[in-house]
Order: C-alpha cells, then structure tokens, then sequence
C-alpha cells in the first residue's frame, strides 16, 4: 500500500500548527515526501492555484476566512482540482448528514477526529482503489460526455457485483435528473428503495418528481425525509422549493427558517429564506437572513450583489438611509470589475436615493447597463430589473422586461413561476399565470415550427425563423441551439461560407454564456469544428 | 447555555487534547527503537487515552441523541473495509502487548447502517477486548436471516453475569460492573435499535464460550 502512497502529492490545511505536525509525521511515517501546508482556506487555494495535488487534506473547522467546505466549494467550481484530487474532509464530528445531498460539492471521504496513522492509510487506500474504478466515469461526467459516463456505467453495472454498485446506480441517476430523463431516474430511485430505506435515493426520487412538475407526491417525499431524520439539511431546501411552486409561500419560509436554525451556514439557504420573507412582507427576517448571508458570503462563491440590493432596500424602506447608502457602496467593493455589480449598485441607487434626480439618472444607468447584459441576462436580474421599473412608475417596462425573462426561460417551471409570482406581486397583471403560460407555449409552436421547417428540409427558412427568434430571446438556451443547429445544417448541405459560420458562431457563443455545461451545445460545438475543419 | 450545552462542548474540548495525546505518543513509539522497554508502557498509556476518548465519544453521542434526536444516516456500507479500518485503528496497540488481532468477513459483504455509529460501538469493543483478551481477538461478519452480523471475540475469561444480564434490561443507576461499565451496552443498545429497516429492529447479543472461549459481543443491523 505504502508505495503508492508514497509517490503522492499531498496538501494538508489546518488552521492548528500542532494537528498539522500531527498529520505531517503521520505522512512522513509512510513515505511520503511531497508535503505542502496550509493554515487557512486562502493559503490552501493560493497552494491549489499554484500545483496539483493528489490528496488535499483538509480540517472542516479552519478558524477566521474561509471553513473547509468552502474551500472544496471553490476550488470545485473554479475547477483547480480535477477528479483525479481525494478530497478528505477533516472533522471534529461525524457532520455528513448536514452537507448530505449536495453533492456537487461533497468531499471524498469524510475523516472524524482523532484518528490513528493506520486508519489514515487504510482510507487512503481504500480511497485509491475506489477513484481507480471509478475515475473513467469521473472524467466523462467532467467532459460532460453523458453518453460515454452511461455506457461506462452500464459496462460495470453487468460486470458481477462490484463494491460500488450502489454509487454506480446513483451516478446513473443523477446524470438522468441532468438529461432531463426523469423517468429513467425514477425508476432507478424507485429499485433501490424497494430494497430498502435510503435517504439519497428517496431524495432523487423527490427531485425527479419536482422537475416533472408532480409537486405534491414531491412534498410528501421531502416531508418524510425530514420527519425521518431532523437533520437532513437539502431535504428543508427541497421541501421549500416544492412548496413555494404550490404557493404555499409561508409554509415554506417556517421550513426554511427552521432548516437555518439548524445550519445557518448554507448561504443559498439564507438567500432562499430572505426571497420567501421578501416576498411574504416579513422584512425584519429578510433583513436578517441577508445579513448573514452576506457576512458569511465574504470568501464563497454564493456571494451575489442582489443580496447587497435586497438588503440596502430593507434599511431604505426602515428609514435608515445612511445604511443603505453603504450597503450599496460594498456592492462595488465587494465585486471589481463586475459588470452585474454595476447594474446593481445602479438599480439600488434608483430605488433607494431620496434625491428624485439622482434616483432617475441611475434608473437610466441600469437601463442601459441592463440592455447591454443580452444573452447574460439572467433571469433574477430580469426580476430585480422589473421592480426597478415599477418602483419607478414605468409599468409598461417592468412587463416588458419580466416577459423577456418568460420567453428566454420557457423551459424552467421554477424560474417562469417566480416570474409570475413578481408580476402579481407588482401588480402588473390580472391573471399573471395565463400571461405566463401563453408565452410558454409560445416559444415552444416557434420552436416546434421551426424544428419541422429543418426536418422538411427547408434548411433557408429554418434559420431565419430561428434567426429572429433568437433576436428577441438572446437568453433563451434552446432556441439559440436551435439556430445554431440550423445553421449548422445549412451549411453542412449547401457549403460552408463566411457570412454563416460567423452567425453559426454567434449562436454558440451565447449558448456558452447562457448554459455553459449544456450537452447539446458540447456535442454541436463538436459537430462545427469538425465541418469547419474540413473546410479550411 | 444550559449545563448540558456547556457539558458537551467542554467534552468536545476533551476529545480534542485526547486525540493530541493519541496521536504524539504515536510518534514517541514510532521513534523509539523496537526493542525498548518503555514502548509497551507508552502503548498502554496511549491505550487508556484511548479509551477515555471512546467514552467521550459515547457520551457525546448519547447526549445528541437525547438533545438534538439524531437518526442515523444508512448508506451502504463495504464492510470489509469498514472492519479492517476498525483494526487499523487499534493494531498499534495490539502490537504492543502481543495480541493477535484478526477479521473473518467475506471480501464482498456489503452492509447498511450508519458508518459513524457503528464504528463508535465497534472501537470500544476492540477497546474492551484489548483489555481482557488473553491473545486474541476476532472480529466477524456475515449475513444471518435478514440481518447483518458484526462480532467482536476474544479467548479472555468472558463476560460476568452481570453484563449478561444487562443486555435484556435497561441500564440501572447501580450497574456498574467489575471495571467494565454498563455505558458501552447502553450505547450499543440504542444504536442498533436506531438501525431499522421493514419490520426489522436491530439488537445485541452477548455470550461466553464461543469460537475463541472468551466472550463475544455481537451486534445484529438489519
């Protein structure tokens, strides 16, 4: 075992010198001789920055800055560690349970306080054969070839039982939520917990059953899950998200509120309450929510400059203008060079300035900044620029902007519903969910005509409708894929020229922006290089 | 804060030092040279830390239980692995004193219970066994009717009467036994009950003259 051991590169964070002497002998005692240190979450992702590690042993508790989560949190999402890197989270306490559920960002293993050298090894071995087997699999969900991780993982599924059986269904399952492939998910989900009890799969079956829009079977799952174990922290997320889509917007913040209370460190938690306050006009726990959000945002990834907004609204309508007034000065301290953080503090000063001029210049500012965000536009900037709007008395705008977000959304249930949620709440419309539903079916006859002009071969008049469609939805994911699609289609019949591989490009450029992961772009993108390659 | 609040954060605190003691007398026997004398007294003094920290564990784990009802977390379980951590936990100090530990499970047993849990109950055992064993200790696994079966045997002179006993009733404020106190029982109670699954409850068994003529502790997960 050692042998292998000994040839890795390890990264040990621990704010305590004396635990990382502890873990550094422990090392040192296999053979190890690559050993770098860290004693805080920014010199761990300075370090991460820098060089590969193959183990990054890390403690859940690392004092001031960053905890441990959030540096796998960040190091994750900015993609400095690849799936080849064990991740070993160090704790005080056996807190899986809390993080369960999240698993984009869970560690490999999760090792409690103290522990013994042999222990450390045996894990690690254990850990290395398990990356072993698996890291093919890894590797195509990071490249985001779906089909090859599926037939890896089918390939193994046949093979006699392996020892990770269960975390083979469960990646399967996980990719089907992704692709949209409910059913397949669910009736993984459904075989296992036939078997017996398991909280992730009665989870997936839960979340499965939300993204089909089948809101109460989803509630009940949730609900038992939280009524089977009290800490089981993603279960309360769900079970709010779930509710709110059954308008049961109370229930689901004394949900929230009672999962904060809990674990009061989950940023898009406190977030997620603060949205429900907001919008149940219970300003004091808004207030309260965002405020830890904020505090404990300063070195994550959920740091975002609505939360700034949101609360500089808060102590503006309190009468604490000085307050405020910071509050959306940190917005640019907080975020440099960001253009979202621009068209916040500008959206803020608008609402919350008592000089009527300047409160209108701004309005202006984040008009134009907001124009410019195109295919950026996401679709809470849309919703925080319609209460701009309508904060301003300009209505006919605020409609404008929330039935842009419709369109370039129509295939999000949760997103068109907190659309319609907004225009009731700002009272732009009488019957706001009709208004919604129209647009959504809207979209989709557009897309279907468009798809069936391709289909029929008219290739010419397939992009141009796609062409102007996507004129006036540059946010919506599907419809520019479908442009680019065409496009692509074209010019793979009648020759490649200029004029249409700039647009082909165009398309593909604003579906990265919008859907970065997406697979039809991956494979699309695929497709191009290799017609234009050929070309050339 | 409540009492019980400053209570379990101090033992917290405790555990903390503990596992610092642990973990440096570790290094003081690594230095050492093989055959020195005092390297056994250093594994018995690191042995009684030890201990100390598993019944802090314990103790830490009953008031959660008590305070913040937590369940477990059932996932599946390799349990092979599972067991051979438990004896790598422990082999330093069994190497100390000469005792002879070893795992008879089949490589592809796969089980479902809550990792953290049942590690706690399986290391004080180990702890236990060491104390009393005479040369060996076994530790076991394998499917019985529905429910998984992990044993912990050693060739010692086997439980007293009274801890036999106690597996069937409650602990009780005077059940406290030769040295061997009735907390680990208690604690292995109430985390195999926790473990369900259909109509299944999981439970202990303790017994004398087995395999090896010593006692053996058998918890049953379903």
């Amino acid at each position: 075992m050692s042998n292998i051991i000994e040839k890795l590169k390890f990264l040990i964070v621990d704010d305590y010198a004396d635990m990382r002497s502890v873990l550094q002998n422990m090392l040192l005692s296999f053979g190890v001789q690559n050993i770098d240190m860290a004693s805080n979450g920014k010199d761990a992702i300075n370090a991460i920055e820098r060089q590969r590690y193959d183990v990054i042993l890390c403690d859940y508790n690392l004092g001031e800055g960053r905890d441990g989560q959030q540096v796998l949190e960040e190091i994750r999402h900015r993609k400095l560690i690849g799936v080849g890197t064990i991740f070993l989270m160090v704790t005080a306490e056996n807190t899986r349970v809390m993080v369960m559920g999240a698993v984009e960002y869970e560690p490999d293993s999760y090792l409690t306080k103290p522990f013994t050298k042999d222990l450390l090894g045996q894990r690690l071995t254990k850990l290395l054969t398990m990356k072993a087997d698996l890291i093919e699999i890894e590797q195509a969900i990071a490249n985001r070839d779906h089909d090859l991780a599926n037939q890896l993982i089918d390939d193994k599924l046949k093979k006699k039982k392996s020892k990770n059986h269960k975390i083979l269904l469960r990646l399967k399952a996980e990719l089907a939520l992704q692709d949209r492939y409910y059913d397949e998910a669910i009736s993984i989900y459904k075989g296992v917990l036939e078997n017996r009890e398991i909280a992730w799969a009665r989870l997936g079956l839960g979340k499965a059953m939300y993204f089909k829009e089948n809101y109460a079977d989803a509630k009940e799952l949730f609900a038992e899950l939280i009524s089977e174990n009290e800490r089981f922290m993603s279960a309360y997320d769900w079970l709010a998200k779930t509710q709110q889509m059954l308008d049961e917007f109370k229930e689901a913040q004394s949900v929230l509120q009672k999962g904060a209370i809990l674990s009061a460190k989950a940023i898009p938690r406190q977030e997620a309450l603060a949205e429900l306050a907001l919008k149940n006009g219970d300003d004091k726990t808004a207030e309260k929510a965002l405020l830890q959000a904020v505090s404990l945002g300063k070195h994550s990834i959920y740091k975002h400059p609505s939360m700034f907004s949101n609360i500089a609204r808060i102590k503006a309508k309190n009468g604490q203008q000085a307050e405020a007034e910071r509050f959306v000065r940190d917005i640019n301290k907080s975020f440099k060079d960001n253009p979202e953080a621009e068209l916040y503090t500008a959206i803020s000063n608008s609402m919350i300035l008592e000089d009527e001029e300047a409160a209108y210049k701004n309005m202006k500012i984040a008009s134009k900044l907001f124009d410019k965000l195109g295919s950026s536009t996401s679709a809470q900037i849309a919703v925080d620029m319609a209460k701009a709007y309508s904060h301003a008395g300009d209505e006919e705008k605020a409609k404008q902007v929330l039935h842009q977000a419709a369109s370039n959304n129509h295939t999000d249930a949760e997103v068109l519903k907190g659309i319609s949620d907004t225009l009731g709440q700002l009272q732009l419309e009488e019957d706001p969910q009709a208004i919604i539903s129209e647009i959504r079916k809207k979209v989709i006859k557009l897309n279907n005509e468009g798809a069936k002009l391709a289909r029929d071969g008219q290739l010419k008049e397939a992009t141009q409708l796609f062409e102007d469609a996507a004129e006036g939805m540059p946010a919506n994911i599907v419809v520019n894929l479908n442009a680019a699609r065409t496009f692509l289609m074209y010019m793979e019949q009648t020759g490649v020229t200029k004029d249409l591989s700039v647009k082909l490009e165009k398309y593909l450029r604003r579906a990265q922006n919008i859907e970065p992961d997406n697979r039809t772009l991956l494979s699309l993108k695929k497709r191009s290089t290799k017609l234009l390659e050929s070309n050339s | 804060m409540l009492f019980y609040d400053v209570l379990a954060s101090i033992i917290h605190d405790m555990k903390n030092s503990l596992g610092m003691v642990i973990n440096r007398l570790d290094e003081v026997v690594a230095e050492m040279p093989s055959d020195a004398n005092d390297s056994a007294k250093i594994t018995s003094i690191q042995q009684e830390a030890k201990r100390l920290n598993n019944n802090l564990i314990e103790l830490l784990t009953l008031y959660r239980m008590e305070n913040e009802r937590i369940a477990p977390v059932i996932d599946e379980v390799d349990v092979m692995s599972f067991l051979q951590e438990s004896m790598a936990e422990n082999q330093s100090a069994a190497n100390a004193t000469g005792i002879d530990i070893g795992c008879n499970c089949s490589d592809d047993l796969i089980g479902y219970f809550d990792e953290g849990l049942v590690h706690g109950i399986i290391n004080n055992l180990i702890g236990n066994a060491l104390r009393y064993t005479q040369s060996k200790i076994e530790l076991s696994a394998s499917e019985q009717d529905g429910y998984l079966v992990i044993s912990v045997e050693d060739d010692g002179s086997g439980f007293p009467e009274q801890m036999l006993k106690a597996q069937e009733a409650e602990i009780n404020s005077n059940g406290i036994a030769d040295g061997r106190t009735l907390l680990g029982i208690h604690f292995a109670n109430l985390v195999t009950k926790m473990h369900k699954n259909k109509d299944k409850t999981g439970y202990i068994q303790l017994s004398n003259n087995g395999k090896l003529k010593g006692g053996c502790f058998s918890i049953y997960l379903p």
